[in-house]
């Protein structure tokens, strides 16, 4: 680390919010990906003006920053791949403004998923992306992955959220988009740009959502099915039946078998299951929803139905589901977690492609997911440490990629792509749109300093190279 | 490639399980006070990793994070992947001392217990004004913290055993020295045997010990298997006092908070609440409470190696007990007792006391009158 840049760091954001320690280097080396990449050094801001500062200084000296919140990403997002400075924003944690009035909260970008929930539960709101990963994972990194859950078909993800944003800029220029308003069309729309946008346009740094009043009661049903096919059907049909569940799930065979190998939950070895939730204000009306659901599950050819009668027998219909990433953690010492997305009615062809692939690389992939909006999660298994598996998992991945371009889906319905996918943008993406994605980099960061080497975005900077800064300890 | 270190041969395939979901950082007291992620579960996995990879040297650079781990075992109660960080970090300590790279703290802990009785280096044994090793039905083993540092809780416990007239001795003990296998070194078997010979010579068939970490090495650990073999019972005080009537009530609101080695590590959750809820009209579950319970930042060593952080780990289990507005706080373990008055700040009106010690003043509140 240079020390002209140590002591300017430690002059704005002091010296305990500021290491270069080998401890924290290795930990900030990785996000829950496979990749992983030396930082320089790492520095916890508390405000903006702070942000501000750093990415003015970080300009000038052309030293790669990389905004961090709980680094859960899967895709390699906020690994370091090219050094630089980890801006860790999770000491930023101040949950600003809770307006019930105006529906709306205003949060620092560290405060995490599960604590902004717990502020909320009192009003009776409640804030609906709900990632699986939220006890952990932070707002900041929810908006900078436009981050999803199980309940993505009926509430959407992330972006459908976000009202309004502040965000400093790679040359330290602190802006605010959007409006608190729940309706703007003012000017374009800077805040939809921000989210999702991966940590390399800006760093968030104030976050306003829109908040929902939380329904109150729930409905759930499981169903098995003895092809896939049909399974298939049942989701395309529901879609037909009027009803948006608020949950839709599957779970593959290979899942179910493993689930079974793992656990004493005693599953039917089908094809798949599937796992449907209804909810509203009244136990009538959430029932109402399920009779037309069960009714789809029932005439395409469903083998069992299970509707739970209480609140226990749903925590036990749930509990298939929720053991999933679980089981599938422990088999190999590695997997991928992918998040391939593809239209409804195409589900079912989604999962027999995956089914092919796994069976032409002779690799496991065990799938589960949100049927209900298309995405779904082949965790590809495989020991990281014999080259021969991982060149497997590889080639199993691009398969994967390119069979849900081919479902007219996308390479990604949650994770984003990072490192990862990086290679695989213009499999989706014709070479007009990433050239306007690479151009609204350039405008935003020319000189290529926020979370370099992400995205396929990196074309040369202004000075014909991407700028890279070697890591002290490396 | 022959491992180098023992972490390595024991635990090399589950340190790889860890896939860094992140999702021990929720939970773990250090990384919840500190929110630095190189103190949580992930933090010390990705450093072990490197040392196997060849990366890193295992050594001074490493002490900050893997001796700073109060053995809580919340991130294992969590891990997706089935880790069982505690055990390694253990492992990983051994290791380290083993090569010189130790906390000084650590060492300072093990050099007391192979010269002392006693993690204190006190010299002499309190007998709260009973009579020792006696022949008795049970053995009272008091704990190092229970007999120098929360001695009037102890006396406490003991008046309540005596008003419930439980034939019971207290004996010239030692120290358990369980807790030097948390801290890099082994548990002392000259110490185990004195206890033992002095639990034996009483003649009783049950051994009670006030501390959870005492109870947890004489029911866990091998040099202690005596016990078992003999057929002598070893029971937590919060088990054995279960099944008392005590007569008095109070309505003041109560809650309770699970001590790491009593609750995860032993599985006691309901015996203490079965007690409590006896004794108090107005009991309140904490946001974190059984498997979920938070540690008060006490274990492991430390509280004596960073003891900054020890304490505001505590604080923010005390800010749990008052944002559910309780006006006392139980627990069943001197050193959360110990911990949790040290970081009460004296704007705080929460009274901290083990189950004992707060029915035996109930009992003599009604004496007075
Ligand atoms: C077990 C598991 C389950 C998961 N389940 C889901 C799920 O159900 N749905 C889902 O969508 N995702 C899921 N994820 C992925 C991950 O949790 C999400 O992508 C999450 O939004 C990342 O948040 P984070 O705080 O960990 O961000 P990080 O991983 O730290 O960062 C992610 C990206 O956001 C950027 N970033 C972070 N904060 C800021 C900021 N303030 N300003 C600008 N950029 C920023 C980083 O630079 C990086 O590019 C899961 C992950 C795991 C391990
Ligand atoms: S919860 Fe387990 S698998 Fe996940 S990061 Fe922590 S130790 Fe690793
Ligand atoms: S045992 Fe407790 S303190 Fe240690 S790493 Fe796990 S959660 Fe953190």
């Amino acid at each position: 680390m240079d020390d002209q840049l140590k002591a300017a760091l430690i002059e704005i954001a002091g010296a305990d919010n500021y290491s270069e320690g080998l401890i924290d280097l290795v930990s900030y080396s990785y996000d829950a990906s496979q990749h992983s990449a030396r930082p320089s050094c790492a520095v916890w801001p508390q405000t903006a003006e702070q942000v501000s500062r750093i990415m003015a200084l970080a300009n000038r000296l052309l030293v790669p920053v990389i905004p961090r919140g709980a680094g859960t990403g899967l895709s390699g997002m906020a690994v370091p791949v090219k050094g630089g400075i980890i801006l860790d924003l999770s000491r930023m944690n101040k949950i600003l403004k809770i307006s019930i009035e105006d529906r709306l909260a205003i949060v620092e970008p560290g405060v995490v998923y599960a604590n902004l929930e717990k502020a909320l539960g009192p009003y009776g709101f409640f804030f609906p992306p709900d990632p699986a990963s939220g006890k952990v994972s932070t707002l900041g990194g929810n908006v900078a992955t436009n981050a999803g859950g199980v309940k993505g078909a009926k509430y959407g993800t992330t972006r459908d959220y976000v009202l309004a944003l502040q965000v400093v800029l790679p040359d330290g220029r602190i802006m605010r988009t959007g409006s608190r308003a729940m309706k703007s069309v003012s000017g374009y729309d800077l805040t939809r740009l921000f989210v999702g946008s991966e940590g390399t346009l800006g760093v968030v740094t104030e976050i306003t959502l829109k908040i929902n009043p939380k329904p109150t009661a729930t409905s759930t049903a499981l169903a098995t099915f003895s092809n896939l096919e049909d399974a298939g059907r049942a989701v395309s049909r529901i879609m037909y039946s009027g009803i948006i569940p608020s949950v839709l799930e599957i779970l593959g065979k290979e899942t179910i078998l493993a689930i079974n190998k793992n656990t004493d939950l005693n599953l039917p070895e089908v094809d798949a299951m599937l796992l449907a939730e209804t909810d509203g204000y009244t136990k009538e009306e959430t029932d109402y929803q399920m009779a037309k659901i069960i009714e789809v599950f029932s005439s395409n050819k469903a083998l069992e139905i299970t509707q739970a009668r209480s609140e226990q027998e749903a925590v036990n219909l749930w509990k298939a589901r929720k053991s999933a990433y679980a089981v599938l953690a422990r088999i190999k010492t590695h997997f991928v977690l992918e998040d391939v997305t593809v239209p409804m009615g195409k589900v079912a062809d989604l999962l027999k492609g995956i089914e092919a692939i796994s069976r032409k690389h002779g690799i496991q992939i065990a799938t589960f997911g949100h049927a209900g909006d298309g995405n779904l999660h082949p965790q590809i298994l495989y020991d990281g440490y014999n080259p021969v598996d991982v060149e497997k998992m590889e080639a199993a991945s691009a398969d994967l990629f390119s069979l849900a371009i081919s479902l007219n889906g996308t390479l990604t319905g949650e994770h984003g792509i990072g490192i990862s996918k990086a290679p695989f943008m213009s499999l989706e993406h014709d070479p007009v749109a990433m050239d306007v994605m690479r151009s609204i980099k350039r405008l935003l960061d020319p000189r290529n300093i926020l979370n370099p080497g992400k995205m396929a975005l990196d074309t040369k900077d202004e000075t014909g190279e991407t700028p890279t800064h070697a890591p002290a300890n490396a | 490639m022959e491992a180098k270190y023992d972490f390595e041969k024991k635990f090399r395939e589950q340190i790889l399980q860890c896939s860094r979901c992140g999702f021990c950082q929720a939970v773990c007291p250090v990384y919840g006070s500190t929110l630095r992620p190189a103190l949580n579960a992930r933090g010390k996995m990705l450093l072990l990793k490197e040392v196997m990879d060849g990366k890193i040297d295992l050594g001074e650079d490493l002490i900050e994070s893997l001796f700073q781990c109060t053995t809580c075992a919340s991130c294992a109660a969590n891990c997706p992947s089935g880790v069982n960080v505690p055990e390694i970090i253990k492992q990983a300590r051994k290791d380290m001392v083993h090569i010189g790279s130790c906390h000084p703290a650590f060492v300072g802990m093990n050099d007391v217990l192979q010269k002392s009785t006693n993690i204190y280096a006190e010299d002499e044994l309190p007998d709260f004004g009973r009579k020792r090793d006696k022949k008795a039905a049970f053995v009272y083993f008091v704990g190092c913290v229970g007999s120098y540092r929360e001695d009037e809780s102890t006396e406490e416990t003991l008046d309540l055993m005596d008003r419930l007239a439980v034939d019971y001795t207290l004996i010239s003990e030692v120290c358990c020295s369980g807790v030097l296998e948390d801290v890099g070194y082994n548990l002392n078997p000259k110490l185990a045997r004195e206890n033992l010979d002095r639990m034996f010579s009483t003649g009783a068939g049950a051994v009670i010990t006030g501390c959870p970490y005492c109870f947890r090495t004489f029911t866990h650990r091998k040099e202690y298997d005596e016990l078992k073999e003999k057929g002598i019972k070893v029971l937590h005080i919060s088990q054995f006092l279960k099944d008392f009537d005590f007569g008095v009530k109070t309505g003041k609101k109560v809650t309770y908070h699970d001590p790491c080695d009593l609750g995860r590590h032993c599985g006691i959750y309901e015996e203490p609440r079965a007690t409590i809820k006896k004794i108090a009209s107005d009991f309140v579950e904490m946001q974190h409470h059984h498997a979920d319970s938070l540690c008060c930042g006490a274990g492991g060593g430390v509280r004596g190696a960073f003891a900054k952080n020890s304490l505001s780990m505590a604080r923010r289990r005390l800010k749990e007990a008052e944002e559910v507005g309780a006006e006392i706080l139980l627990t069943e373990c001197n050193s959360c007792v110990h911990n949790l008055v040290n970081a009460k700040l004296r704007k705080q009106n929460i009274k901290i006391y083990n189950t004992t010690a707060f029915i035996n003043e109930l009992v003599n509140k009604i004496d007075k009158v």
